[in-house]
């Protein structure tokens, strides 16, 4: 049984991306105890799915790299992954939260030897890698994973496979009789920082997503640009492993539009510029990276940014949301639409279209507990009313990384105003 | 302090002995190592691995314990003995996992195995246990410095966390550029309509908080001390200075707007009826007040058309205006628009913009202006003119592309913000050497920096938060956006970065969970982000210094100050234990208790080290522990092989890296070293923003020193290398242990 | 006609954008859009050379108070009602309805192109629609084949032979609509009545309309 140490001074932040992470830490750092509940098997959220960072083009993985030495450090945070919070009731300083927790069917005897993986045949959707790719039924979810322990999937718990698994791991760290559990804890306030998925393209359905191979979308690109990723960091298109030299970025794929999401998501004309880099980088003068937007939004010193990509004659800017992909016999993806700076209609093939898909909330369309308020797009609100359960990143709006952990950091100290009173009243 | 007892334990499992001979490196622990005692594992991490180290360092009275198990990033729940000094071997990932499983391989992986064994007996018996900075700060009270929006947030956020706050305003009354709006962009569904300001409300509320001490018309005199323990002295109205004793300082001195005289083209100056964003607030306000429309300011006439400039003088590649954008101007124009369109439809309302930048929930607010019949153009402004009581402005039309021109009775221009942030620096650093044996002119440029200056800190390194870009107190950070480079000082609003009121007040009260952070790390004397929770602290043997001043003036962070007989003085609740001082100090008196100059040295000179004829060169590695040992780590996860020459030693920050183990190394016999840490410039990475690019500049001095010894310049090889090279990384090794070999081995082997 | 045209000129000098929001069914929407151009992109018939100013261009002209140009294009006379733009429109504006109101209006002012095709099969429509309540497809066929001519006419005609036999085959033509045979609804002169009624009520509100605009 999962065993955990929490009182009603005890924060509890739902979601491990760097959001939840963040605010955990930070209030972990200032001395108060944590309870961090993540979903996945491992911690880092989105952002670790991403290669680089914009404006810098650094690693999300450096980061987290320092923020998981902080939190090895930290004897505060309890961590429980493959867990969903399924309930909350009472109030601020003193609520009680139950927790579903599936099965790992690895325990902490884990090594990550990667012995178990050897012995299993049976391959899965690789979810890390937005299944572009198939993983072993016994995985780590990533090079990065965090706890660093093996996964089995249930899929083959029961069979062979799970029993040769077992048999494979020398320190008896493979519990084929794991079972779901429910827990529940106390906690005296909790961040709501579960993160942000991406639209859906398949509703776009002028772009072809579901039809087109070589249509993909942003977060599906940062994979293929990722020497971790499932072409080993090589841009190549899907339908023939052919370089994809020639890429055109769709802005506003779902956001803006009242059709689909109404509010701008902000961090995808930043992301598609950052990721004209990557087609740069790769085939240098041969890559040629065309943006179709409508406003181009790199805020505040983002715009430095922006001006050295638009400096860049391998890179083209075309004011217009396209109206329609087709693809012609080649298997090219071709953009129709009307430039509307003076009014030029186009009908230009690209060897990979990247849509720039916004984000939408991850608890959209899950129940969440009634006491999470959440608007009409289902961003977590704050409101006074739920005085005790702070959102913290991007379930609260849609923001860039920055922004996130700054936001995550202000709920990390409203949380700990309310911990701290509970304190005060308990002497 | 409890005698040393040493202790060594090997781990055999994950076929650690199925690689390597762990009883031979056993002998060599007990042997060369002197380990008092040595034990061997089947499974280290396992709970009866740790009972019994628990159990040796519980009833032996082991102090010091050296593991030769996995990489030290893995299993550190399992070996977390906070109480001892501890070193970890890395024979997984950095030896079995990045070494062939075949009989060639054998030897070689067997004498990297066992040097990693030495390096870790000779690095902890040179560790100890930080004892925690002893000269600690307890004052828990919070500076905010500047009392607008972003001012007044963290003051009431700090203190509704139960924290004392002191705040200084330089003006006669709490509420900055917000009191002067008449009213705000809507923060809430259905993102419709402006919101009153609220400053009323937050002044009323600080007014009433018996924890919050407000001085207005004050400015800060001189700011000493460190986190815990700074000392204010503000200069009040009266012309008196009165000291306040802080823990932290929250920097929100907000902006001033980009002046609109330097636009005569958009015809600011040239009109009264040509206005700034401020401008048009006022006449809101005003019209507010008498229950009027707006009215132009050349007659008094209410306006019948506006036309509004978005990013005038901003965005600006020529770089004459401000080059960046001030995020909030496209809401703020929506909003002033709507002040017309609310009041009477039939005002002609029109903007033009290039690229219209409402994020988030803005885009509502956008299509609730249009809806009200605001016109929203894509074009580029080239000139304002007037004539008479109406204004011209000539643009040209993106989407129509041609030249056109619109009249106005007003016209608004966006002008952005620029931050008020106090003096470059470098630059101010500059106009000091001028002055030195200058003019009176020269002295007064220094005068007239200091004048600006907003924290007059009596630091070494100046008196400001260093800037980042465009004169920003803010950093380079994505990941920690509040790492400004002086420890316990959080710049936060417009100051650190160009925002609106909303994002200001969200970044406000992530500053006040900053301060409140730092207070409570600085009082246990724990260091502060990245390194946080570290109680190590750096101290110096005075009597060795010689003055040379390179640690106070390297240490990224501003931690070193003089003292009276010029000696070097820690603050060690700035410091951020990156050991750049350390690195730094050509005599090598500064060190920490866990890291210095002899963990790293005994490590280096522990190898092994074959003779000439061996033909097994020996490369060292000095790598950055943040990314590029975590890079090394995972080539090892993912088996790729690197060269069995090399030994790697992990550091804090290449800017600790101290030149003697170079030469140390070369001296001894080491046929080449290799330095692998972060990106440096404008787009670091280093964690401790300066401390790469600071050790790199002395690693290039270095190369004369090879050139002294006849050496090859290359058997110093400097590399970048971010977390993501682990696929690349054994290549580079391989390329280089190549070129070495090639080389020959050193001259200096077996001397 | 012409003589509203002048009126509404003179009244909506500086304002052609109010002018279709009052005036033209649907101008209301005409403001919000934001010229990302998806409608134009979207128009099938964009091809045709008669598609001078797409709908997103037509609205950027009518905020720019561009009258001439917009009462002189032939963009609004395209639609084929495909309602492409219509479902994608991500402010969903209802562009088809916008375009077609602001071609009525055009044409209700006098300003609609003389022999525009689009203009005259409405027009023919229409007329054969109300005769009796159905649409004479036999008749309307025969006018629109024969509105350049006989010559042309009869080309057409004989080039669409095969179709109009396989129709008449299948039961979906009936040939004696050409002698106004054929179906028809139960109560035309009902449907007259109503008609009347429609256009009297229409008449009204749009003079109502034009009646507050000119009190400014």
């Amino acid at each position: 049984m999962t065993s955990v140490v929490a009182t009603n001074q005890t924060i509890l932040v739902v979601g491990g991306g760097i959001s939840g992470m963040t605010a955990a830490l930070e209030a972990a750092e200032t001395g108060k105890q944590v309870v961090l509940v993540e979903r996945n098997p491992y911690l880092g959220g989105r952002t670790v799915q991403l290669y680089r960072y914009f404006p810098k083009m650094c690693h999300p993985t450096c980061g987290l790299e320092i923020n998981l030495r902080r939190l090895k450090a930290n004897p505060r945070i309890q961590v429980l992954t493959m867990a969903e919070v399924t309930g909350i009731t009472g109030g601020k300083g003193n609520y009680s939260v139950s927790l579903k927790l599936k099965p790992r069917f690895v325990n902490e005897n884990c090594t990550a030897c990667g012995d178990c993986a050897q012995a299993v045949q049976t391959e899965i959707d690789d979810a890390y890698n937005y299944n572009l790719t198939k993983v072993k039924a016994a995985f780590l979810p990533s090079i990065f994973a965090y706890p660093q322990r093996y996964v089995i999937d249930p899929s083959i718990v029961g069979g062979a496979e799970g029993e040769a698994a077992k048999a494979a791991c020398k320190y008896n760290a493979v519990d084929l009789t794991m079972k779901e559990e429910t827990v529940t804890l106390n906690a005296g306030a909790i961040v709501w920082a579960t993160g942000w998925k991406p639209y859906d393209a398949e509703k776009i359905v002028y772009y072809g997503y579901d039809r087109f191979p070589n249509v993909v979308t942003n977060v599906e690109f940062e994979r293929m640009a990722d020497p971790r990723g499932p072409t080993g960091g090589k841009i190549l298109r899907p339908s023939d492993g052919k370089e994809a030299k020639n890429v055109a970025f769709i802005q506003c794929a779902g956001s803006r539009d009242e059709n689909h999401l109404r509010h701008c998501s902000r961090f995808c004309c930043m992301g598609s510029l950052k990721q004209t880099h990557y087609v740069q980088e790769a085939f240098g003068d041969e890559g040629k990276s065309t943006i179709y937007y409508i406003d181009i939004r790199a805020i505040d010193r983002f715009e430095d940014f922006y001006q050295k990509v638009k400096a860049n004659p391998n890179v083209s800017f075309v004011k217009s949301k396209v109206a329609r992909i087709t693809q012609d016999k080649d298997g090219n993806p071709v953009c129709n639409g009307v430039n509307t700076e003076g009014y030029l209609r186009y009908a230009t093939a690209h060897d990979l279209v990247v849509l720039a898909v916004g984000m939408e909330p991850e608890v959209k369309g899950v129940s969440i507990p009634a006491e999470v308020m959440s608007d009409s797009s289902g961003f977590v609100m704050a409101d006074p009313a739920n005085a005790g359960i702070f959102g913290a990143g991007c379930a609260t709006n849609a923001l860039d990384v920055n922004r996130a952990v700054q936001s995550a950091t202000a709920a990390a100290l409203r949380a700990i105003q309310v911990v701290n009173k509970v304190a005060r009243a308990e002497g | 302090m409890a005698e040393m007892k040493t202790a060594a334990y090997l781990c055999k499992g994950c076929e650690i002995d199925k690689r390597v001979n762990v009883a031979a490196l056993a002998k060599i622990a007990t042997k060369e190592g002197k380990m008092a005692l040595v034990r061997e594992h089947d499974f280290l991490c396992s709970a009866d691995g740790v009972a019994l180290i628990q159990n040796d360092i519980d009833n032996e009275g082991v102090t010091h314990v050296a593991l030769g198990a996995c990489s030290r990033r893995a299993k550190t729940e399992a070996f977390n003995f906070p109480t001892v000094a501890l070193s970890r071997g890395n024979l997984r990932e950095g030896v079995i996992w990045i070494r062939p499983d075949t009989p060639d391989a054998q030897e070689t992986t067997q004498e990297m195995a066992e040097d990693y064994v030495r390096m870790m007996c000779a690095e902890v018996k040179t560790m100890q246990v930080p004892a925690g900075n002893q000269k600690t700060g307890t004052i828990k009270t919070i500076l905010v410095v500047g009392g607008g929006v972003s001012g007044m947030t963290a003051a009431l956020e700090a203190s509704k966390a139960g924290y004392k706050v002191v705040l200084i305003e330089k003006a006669a009354a709490l509420g900055g550029w917000a009191a002067k709006l008449h009213k705000r962009v809507p923060t809430r569904e259905p993102f419709k309509s402006p919101e009153d300001n609220g400053v009323a409300d937050m002044a009323a509320r600080i007014d009433a908080d018996a924890n919050i001490k407000v001085y207005l018309n004050a400015t800060i005199a001189k700011t000493s001390g460190s986190p815990g323990r700074f000392k204010i002295d503000i200069a009040i109205e009266s012309g008196s200075v009165v000291t306040e004793d802080v823990g932290a300082i929250i920097q929100a001195t907000g902006f001033t707007l980009y002046d609109a005289n330097k636009l005569p083209h958009l015809g600011y100056g040239k009109s009264p009826n040509v206005v700034d964003q401020a401008g048009l607030e006022a006449l809101a306000k005003e019209a507010a007040a008498s229950g009027k429309p707006i009215c132009r300011p050349s007659d008094g006439q209410p306006v019948k058309s506006v036309v509004f400039v978005q990013c005038a003088g901003q965005r600006d590649a020529s770089g004459e205006h401000l080059q960046y954008c001030s995020g909030y101007c496209c809401n703020v124009s929506i909003k002033q628009a709507t002040y017309f369109k609310d009041s009477n439809p039939d005002i002609d309302t029109v903007v033009l913009f290039t690229d219209l930048r409402t994020p988030g929930n803005g885009e509502d607010f956008y299509r609730s202006a249009q809806n009200r019949g605001v016109i929203f153009s894509k074009g580029v402004v080239s000139e304002v003119t007037a004539n008479g009581n109406t204004c011209t402005v000539q643009f040209k039309d993106l989407i129509l592309n041609e030249d056109t021109a619109a009249e106005a009775d007003l016209v608004v221009l966006a002008t952005g913000s620029v931050p008020t942030s106090g003096p470059e620096l470098e630059a101010l650093a500059d106009a000091k050497r001028a002055a030195e044996s200058g003019t009176e002119e020269t002295k007064n440029v220094v005068l007239q920096m200091m004048d600006k200056s907003v924290l007059n800190l009596d630091y070494r390194q100046g008196p400001d938060i260093p800037h980042f870009k465009h004169g920003f107190n803010d950093s380079h950070f994505i990941c920690f956006p509040y790492e400004t480079r002086r420890t316990g000082i959080y710049a936060a609003g417009p100051v650190r970065r160009p925002m609106d009121i909303l994002q200001a007040q969200e970044d406000a009260t992530g500053a006040a969970m900053k301060a409140i952070q730092a207070v409570e790390n600085a009082g246990l004397g724990k260091a502060a982000h990245p390194r946080a929770g570290d109680l190590s602290f750096p101290t110096a043997r005075l009597e060795g210094c010689t003055q040379c001043k390179r640690c106070t003036v390297e240490c990224p962070f501003g931690a070193i100050d003089e003292d009276e007989k010029r000696f070097p003085l820690f603050n060690e609740s700035r410091c951020r234990r990156c050991g750049t001082c350390m690195g730094a100090c050509p005599v090598r008196v500064i060190s920490f208790e866990n890291y210095s100059v002899n963990t790293v040295g005994m490590q280096i000179k522990a190898v092994d080290m074959p003779d000439e004829f061996s033909e097994k060169p020996r490369i060292l590695i000095l790598a950055c522990e943040n990314d590029a040992y975590p890079a090394l780590d995972m080539a090892g996860m993912n088996r790729n092989a690197y060269d069995p020459f090399v030994r790697v030693i992990p550091v804090r920050c290449l800017g600790s890296v101290n030149t003697i183990w170079i030469t140390d190394a070369l001296n001894s016999g080491y046929d080449g070293v290799m330095l692998m840490g972060c990106k440096h410039g404008d787009e670091y990475q280093c964690h401790f923003v300066k401390g790469s690019e600071l050790g790199r500049y002395r690693m290039s001095k270095v190369y004369d020193t090879l050139k002294g010894m006849n050496l090859e310049i290359d058997r110093l090889m400097d590399m970048e290398v971010a977390i993501t090279d682990m696929d690349t990384l054994p290549g580079k090794i391989n390329a280089y242990a190549e070129q070495i070999k090639a080389m020959g081995p050193s001259p200096f082997k077996g001397l | 006609m012409s003589n509203l045209n002048e009126q509404m000129a003179d009244r909506y000098k500086n304002n052609f954008l109010k002018e279709i929001e009052e005036q033209a069914e649907m101008g209301e929407w005409v403001k919000m859009c934001m010229q990302c151009g998806l409608c134009s992109g979207s128009c099938p018939t964009h091809f045709h050379s008669g598609w001078d100013h797409p709908p997103q261009e037509i609205f950027m002209l009518i905020r720019a108070g561009k009258r001439e140009e917009v009462l002189n294009s032939q963009g609004m006379y395209m639609c084929t009602s495909c309602y492409n733009c219509y479902v994608r429109c991500p402010r969903k504006v209802p562009v088809t309805h916008v375009m077609h109101g602001i071609a009525e209006y055009a044409y209700r002012i006098g300003r609609a192109p003389k022999a525009q095709p689009t203009l005259h099969l409405s027009k023919t429509f229409w007329t054969n629609a109300t005769k009796y309540g159905r649409v004479n497809e036999v008749q309307l066929t025969q006018s629109l084949y024969f509105k350049d001519g006989i010559g042309s006419g009869i080309k057409k005609a004989m080039e669409m032979q095969k179709e109009a036999l396989g129709l008449v085959m299948a039961g979906r033509l009936n040939p004696m609509e050409a002698l106004g045979m054929g179906h028809k609804c139960k109560d035309v002169s009902g449907i007259h009545k109503m008609l009347a009624k429609a256009e009297e009520l229409e008449a009204k509100n749009k003079a109502a309309k034009a009646d507050t605009a000119g009190k400014e």
